[in-house]
């Protein structure tokens, strides 16, 4: 979840937590409040009836009646009296209950004083009510009143949060995108710092300049090491070579001689092209390459074929060109035929004789997919897996089989952003495919 | 013909200097920049086989010098080991005749060269004779007699690298090289060359008997003229 609407949400719950808690103390405290002075207004009134009691009085109230209710027009209060049988030294004893009561037909909810009292030798209960409604309307109001601020507060904070929230958080996602996603090269990394107030995320920004200006350094040292080992290696390589060379000159030189010269030779050419294979993938995974060319597929399809035809012809090998899309990408011309030769040289490398290499297109609305088949020996799915790893190599007739061939494959295609598939059968041969995203050549 | 060998690799410069001896040229050393400017500055050379990497500076800066003087008509060979493409396009885009990377063989230096010399000085007759073959170096053609023999590309190549490096054994290994270019990964112990070499005699032998046209066991051809 974004931090945005982690921030909105939070404040929205605390709001509501505290609008929630306050309505219903509120609510609470009111009922406790109006209740305690219904009560003592009541109190009031029983000790006013009391006070003014005669036993004239009562015999007047209860008159002709077996007990006495009186009450004004609205109902809002009654009084109601009624002899109970005696019990001789009774202490006088009021209480309160909240209870319904009719009153000619309508009943309600009252808060009654509840009053037993000996006078005159008699036994007598009073009752004093007092409607509640207005207390349960007023309860009422309050909590649709709250519930209504809820609403609009909550709605009114959630949208005021996401707008503020964006607002602050803009220079992160500024940074974010500036800084860390479209930097593909350290060394064109963009130093100007990002506007913000925030001092966290200054600090961000600077952490971030501060890593990528490591990292260029590393990156720098890296490439200086890559031309320096080129350099020291390649050198003295070229000093035996041409010294052996000039030895071969010598003319009374025994023929076993020239022939451990020879193999030297060779062996100082396989070293030269591991160096030069390594070399090549460091500098292609350094970016030392542009990718600026307009490439055909199908060109350097038969650039390559027109390359390793004799080898073709050597092992028997059938070529089948079946691309049908004149398809052109942003790329580095020699890097991709170098990518084309290498696997076309492995499917002539591990095919059987008179066996099939057959390349073939396919065209989706999201990618361009090239295809090259082969009927060779196949891979297992833990060869394949282990494929692209530097000097992995397969078992094979050749000899000189440096392993990189492949790896140099990976480092190319991930340079030019193209995904790569396997897929193997055993004794029946391997596919492997290139796929271009539409969007990205 | 007189070469100025611009590199600090005193190893190195001393084996292509045998090596060049023995063909017939006239050498002359130049260990670092400031050194190999004085020189270039004072004579004319036919070829100059230039390092880049220089103690004192870039071999860039001499190749620039030499095209900022009048009336020169010096061969640049570029040799160095730092292998760029762009080194490779910055060094022919200004002006320099070809270009070899580290490590090299000195047989291809000297293919190269007789290649340059060709070029440059537009020789009355462009062909090559071994015995009664002729190679046009400049229409890529085999001739015996009069009659065309008709070769493919890689044929004519092959033909062309050992009759340049004639009386000396060409490995495999250099043949492929020089055929193929530096191709990564290729199989240079495969046998494939030999087709090629096997067509080649095939297409020739039916004119005249070329015993002189040699192979030497495990190793490679030589072309004894």
């Amino acid at each position: 979840m974004k931090l945005q609407i982690k921030l909105a949400l939070y404040n929205t719950l605390t709001k509501l937590a505290i609008i929630v808690f306050t309505g219903l103390l509120i609510l609470f405290s009111l009922e406790k409040i109006t209740y305690a002075h219904i009560s003592l207004r009541l109190k009031n009134k029983k000790d006013l009836f009391i006070k003014n009691l005669s036993s004239k009085e009562i015999n007047q109230i209860l008159n002709q009646q077996q007990s006495f209710t009186n009450y004004n027009i609205l109902k809002e209060e009654y009084i109601f009296l009624k002899p109970i049988p005696y019990q001789a030294g009774r202490t006088s004893k009021e209480s309160f209950s909240t209870q319904p009561r009719t009153i000619e037909k309508n009943t309600d909810n009252y808060l009654i004083l509840t009053y037993k009292f000996n006078f005159d030798a008699h036994s007598y209960l009073l009752e004093i009510g007092d409607t509640m409604d207005a207390v349960i309307q007023l309860k009422q109001t309050i909590r649709e009143f709250t519930l209504l601020m809820l609403v609009v507060a909550l709605l009114l904070t959630l949208v005021i949060d996401l707008i503020f929230t964006k607002y602050l958080l803009a220079p992160f996602y500024r940074i974010i995108d500036r800084k860390l996603i479209k930097v593909n090269d350290p060394m064109n990394f963009d130093y100007a710092k990002i506007e913000t107030s925030t001092q966290d995320f200054k600090l961000l920004d600077d952490s971030i300049s501060t890593l990528m200006k490591k990292i260029t350094d590393l990156f720098i040292l890296e490439k200086q090491f890559i031309a320096n080992v080129s350099h020291e290696l390649l050198t003295p390589i070229s000093i035996i070579s041409s010294r052996l060379e000039n030895v071969l000159l010598n003319e009374e030189l025994q023929e076993d001689s020239e022939n451990k010269i020879f193999a030297s030779l060779k062996t100082l050419n396989r070293l030269k092209s591991i160096i030069n294979s390594l070399l090549l993938i460091s500098k292609v995974e350094n970016n030392q390459f542009n990718k600026n060319d307009d490439i055909q597929i199908a060109n350097i399809i038969n650039e390559v074929y027109l390359e390793l035809e004799d080898r073709l012809e050597d092992r028997k090998v059938t070529f089948e060109n079946n691309i049908k899309y004149a398809r052109s990408i942003k790329g580095n011309h020699s890097l991709m035929h170098t990518v084309l030769f290498n696997i076309i040289n492995n499917s002539i490398k591990y095919n059987k004789e008179q066996g099939r290499i057959t390349v073939t297109d396919y065209l989706t609305p999201d990618e361009y997919i090239l295809e090259i088949a082969d009927t060779g020996t196949g891979m297992s799915e833990q060869q394949i897996e282990k494929a692209f790893n530097r000097f992995e190599k397969l078992d094979t007739d050749e000899k000189e089989s440096y392993g990189l061939g492949l790896a140099i494959v990976k480092s190319i295609t991930t340079f030019h952003d193209i995904k790569i598939e396997v897929s193997s059968a055993s004794d029946k041969g391997t596919a492997i495919k290139l796929i271009f995203n539409q969007q990205l050549h | 013909m007189n070469v100025l060998i611009v590199e600090d690799e005193k190893g190195l410069a001393l084996e292509i200097d045998e090596f060049l001896s023995h063909e017939g040229f006239t050498i002359e050393h130049a260990r670092s920049k400031g050194i190999a400017g004085e020189k270039i500055f004072v004579n004319n050379y036919d070829f100059i086989l230039l390092d880049l990497n220089l103690p004192d500076g870039d071999g860039f800066d001499l190749l620039q010098m030499l095209k900022g003087l009048k009336d020169r008509d010096d061969a640049v060979i570029i040799l160095t080991a730092r292998g760029a493409v762009d080194d490779r396009v910055l060094g022919l885009e200004q002006g320099a005749d070809d270009y070899l990377a580290k490590p090299f063989s000195l047989n291809e230096l000297l293919a190269r060269m007789h290649a340059i010399t060709r070029r440059k000085h537009k020789l009355e007759s462009n062909d090559i004779a071994v015995r009664e073959f002729r190679i046009n170096i400049q229409n890529r053609t085999v001739h015996y007699n009069a009659e065309r023999i008709n070769l493919t590309k890689k044929e004519y190549e092959i033909f062309n690298y050992l009759v340049l490096n004639k009386n000396r054994v060409i490995s495999r290994t250099n043949l492929t090289e020089h055929v193929w270019g530096d191709v990564l990964e290729i199989n240079s112990d495969s046998n494939f060359v030999d087709v090629h070499v096997k067509n080649l005699r095939k297409k020739l032998s039916q004119f005249e008997a070329i015993d002189w046209f040699e192979t030497v066991r495990s190793i490679g051809y030589r072309v004894n003229i």
